[in-house]
């Protein structure tokens, strides 16, 4: 069982779950930092993200580079009207977010029932085939993941690290009475916090509604996986949930393999809720 | 002139007598449970339209002609959120509300079990569909209730047989199922099955919800199992399994004992599920299938057509003929005219038989044949039928 061809492929398989994980937790640890809303509507607005890429990519043939951008950028827009309408009351009021975006979420859902039915649906995969890597494999739609996990992980980085725009995400992050005293334009900032997580969101939907199937209720299983990697790593924290993401899929890769999916889901948690015991703020959060 | 006037009041009475006497048509409600929203709509929608066609072809033949009275039967349909406190409620809303006699449904054990709480004590015939051998194997001996669908019990053995006959190379058989009571329930059962007809056996089970296989896939691969049998797994987990073992390099046979889900395995399979071997209830390319076809058709137009709904067609059919037979719509004496129904030649299914005494100790499970099907070319092939033992 411990063969050098099953940890290979155990190391793949915990990479390529670690990038998912990583892609779905990143939007949702956004809001969390920066304007403090636990996002019970995560699942919702990835769903989202799945029926924009099902219809661009899927049903109208659009090229793929510009589906996948081109969905999660129309989710994104769409949902500022839900910013402006619902998000925006619940700013820095944590408990009363969860309850009022869980009711977003339901709506979203259900509406999105009414439209589509409950059937679980395909998207066609962005690259076919399976590479053979020494006798490891690799799908090649996963491969298309890590690549894109990777890419987005930068350019977010980039963005906070070395633009006047992440400066001002930053400072309002850490106290938005004296950012705004500095001249920054919070508003604009929660904004645009806000489309960016939405961005993310949809993009890492689209992705999970490919990988797995796309339905009105594909949502349930990345808020969970959502909430465990922030756990994890940290709420608020980016490299936290890079972090917590590669973790989880490691750990998940490694125990389902050797000890069975019971043994993962019982040691995952196991560990979460010892890490909410003895480090709530995560492994690379700070204490409030 | 009088001639005239006096023609047309005798024709006018005549028609009165006439309406008057198909006014005396009583009407007969039959009750149906199934989830109408939730995961389970397309299993509640093919027992509605199902159950609704059949009713529909006997009041085009005039009414349903018991003894010496013809009934009107309508359906009163009641959604059960595929749930077990949704069964219940509607169950009590049939039998208190509606005082519905005759029940088709519910779909699926915990509302099922729920609902015949209700109904035995009622003495309300119920033809329901659930997998949980408590359904007919319980202290009450299930006196009214009838099972409609063969369920693990029924087409497990026959379909082991089969893949014994068909795979004789395959020495060890993986069964990958949700920890949950379905899985526990079944993957024992099939265990037996499969140890009987000399297969190795090696079981794994996993948290219902779980959309990530590939590591679980490596496990299976690593105990060198010859074929994976999806067995009772929904067709969006079934799908997923089968998607994620060809990813993960699995080559050999996979097969489900349990489903139907071809369909949904084709849909999120893609070219991933050529090969699959799995069971369905119905064969829409069979002759006999043609008219049924039709008539759905021109009712319920070009969407997917579950292959339950000539099941549950084929249920509301048979309760019909055992009320003709009994002369009457006493629950008693249709219930009894139900039972001896054995050998009766179905529209659809050819003969039924009744059989369960040996697993539950009543003859309430409905036996139909069942057809084994693979993906061939993107599209399900007929690999012939099968039918249940009468035990």
């Amino acid at each position: 069982m411990f063969s050098l061809p099953v940890l290979s492929q155990v190391l793949i398989n915990g990479l390529s779950l670690g990038a998912i994980y990583i892609l779905v937790a990143l939007g949702f640890t956004l809001l969390f930092g920066i304007m403090r809303v636990v996002n019970f509507a995560h699942g919702a607005f990835a769903m989202l993200g799945g029926y924009a890429l099902y219809y661009l990519y899927g049903v109208y043939k659009v090229p793929y580079p510009v589906a996948i951008l081109g969905g999660a950028l129309l989710v994104a827009t769409v949902s500022l009207a839900l910013e402006r309408l619902v998000f925006r009351w619940f700013y820095h009021k944590m408990f009363q977010s969860m309850i009022a975006l869980m009711g977003l979420n339901m709506a979203l859902v259900y509406t999105c029932v009414m439209i589509w039915d409950v059937s679980e649906r395909s998207l066609p995969a962005a690259a076919e085939g399976i590479l053979d890597l020494g006798g490891v494999l690799l799908p090649a739609d996963r491969l298309v993941i890590m690549g894109i996990a990777i890419v987005v992980l930068a350019a977010f980085w980039l963005f906070v690290t070395h633009t006047r725009h992440g400066l001002a995400m930053r400072a309002a992050a850490l106290d938005v009475e004296i950012a705004a005293s500095q001249g920054v334009n919070t508003g604009f900032i929660y904004k645009l916090a806000f489309f960016i997580a939405i961005f993310m969101t949809a993009l890492a939907g689209g992705l999970y509604a490919q990988t797995y199937a796309l339905s009105p209720f594909m949502g349930e299983r990345p808020l969970m996986v959502a909430f465990i990697v922030v756990i994890l790593g940290g709420m608020g924290s980016v490299s936290g949930a890079a972090l917590g993401g590669l973790l989880l899929g490691f750990a998940e890769s490694f125990l389902s393999t050797f000890y069975g999916a019971s043994v993962s889901a019982f040691v995952s948690f196991g560990v979460v809720i010892a890490l909410l015991v003895f480090r709530p703020w995560g492994l690379l959060g700070k204490p409030e | 002139m009088f001639g005239k006037t006096k023609a047309k009041a005798v024709t006018f009475i005549a028609a009165m007598t006439l309406m008057a006497g198909a006014g005396a048509q009583e009407q007969l409600k039959i009750g149906g449970i199934g989830p109408l929203s939730g995961g389970g709509t397309a299993w509640g929608l093919a027992l509605q339209r199902g159950v609704q066609m059949a009713i529909d072809k006997v009041n085009a033949e005039g009414g349903l002609k018991v003894g010496d009275k013809t009934y009107t039967p309508s359906l009163v349909m009641y959604d059960d959120k595929y749930t077990s406190a949704g069964g219940r409620l509607a169950a009590d809303r049939l039998v208190n509300a509606e005082n519905v006699k005759f029940i088709i449904g519910p779909i699926g054990s915990p509302s099922v079990l729920a609902a015949v709480g209700v109904t035995t004590p009622a003495k309300v015939v119920v033809l329901s569909n659930g997998f949980s051998n408590a359904i007919l194997k319980n202290d009450a001996k299930a006196p009214y209730n009838f099972r409609a669908l063969v369920s693990t019990v029924e087409f497990g053995p026959p379909m082991v047989k089969w893949f014994r006959e068909h795979y004789p190379d395959v020495k060890k058989v993986a069964l990958v199922a949700p920890n949950d009571a379905v899985g526990q329930s079944v993957v024992p059962q099939l265990e037996t099955y499969y140890k009987a007809n000399g297969f190795e056996v090696w079981t794994e089970l996993y948290d219902r919800g779980t959309k990530e296989f590939t590591p679980l896939m490596t496990r299976m691969m690593a105990q060198g199992v010859d074929a994976l049998d999806l067995n009772s797994n929904a067709p969006g987990e079934a799908a997923l399994l089968l998607k994620q073992a060809r990813q993960t390099g699995f080559k050999k046979p996979i097969w489900q004992i349990g489903g139907p889900s071809v369909d949904e395995i084709m849909e999120i399979g893609g070219p991933l599920a050529e090969g699959f071997v799995s069971l369905n209830v119905f064969d829409f390319s069979e002759p006999v299938a043609q008219d049924f076809l039709k008539t759905y058709r021109a009712k319920y137009g070009d969407g997917v057509l579950n292959a339950q709904t000539p099941v549950w067609y084929n249920a509301a059919a048979t309760l019909f003929e055992a009320m003709r037979r009994a002369g009457s719509t006493d629950v008693t004496a249709v219930r009894d005219a139900l039972e001896k129904l054995d050998g009766y030649e179905t529209e659809l299914f050819g003969p039924m038989h009744w059989g369960g005494t040996a697993d539950y100790g009543v003859a309430h499970q409905m036996l139909l044949k069942f057809w084994m099907v693979q993906v061939k070319d993107g599209k399900q092939a007929s690999l012939g039928a099968l039918m249940p033992e009468q035990r």
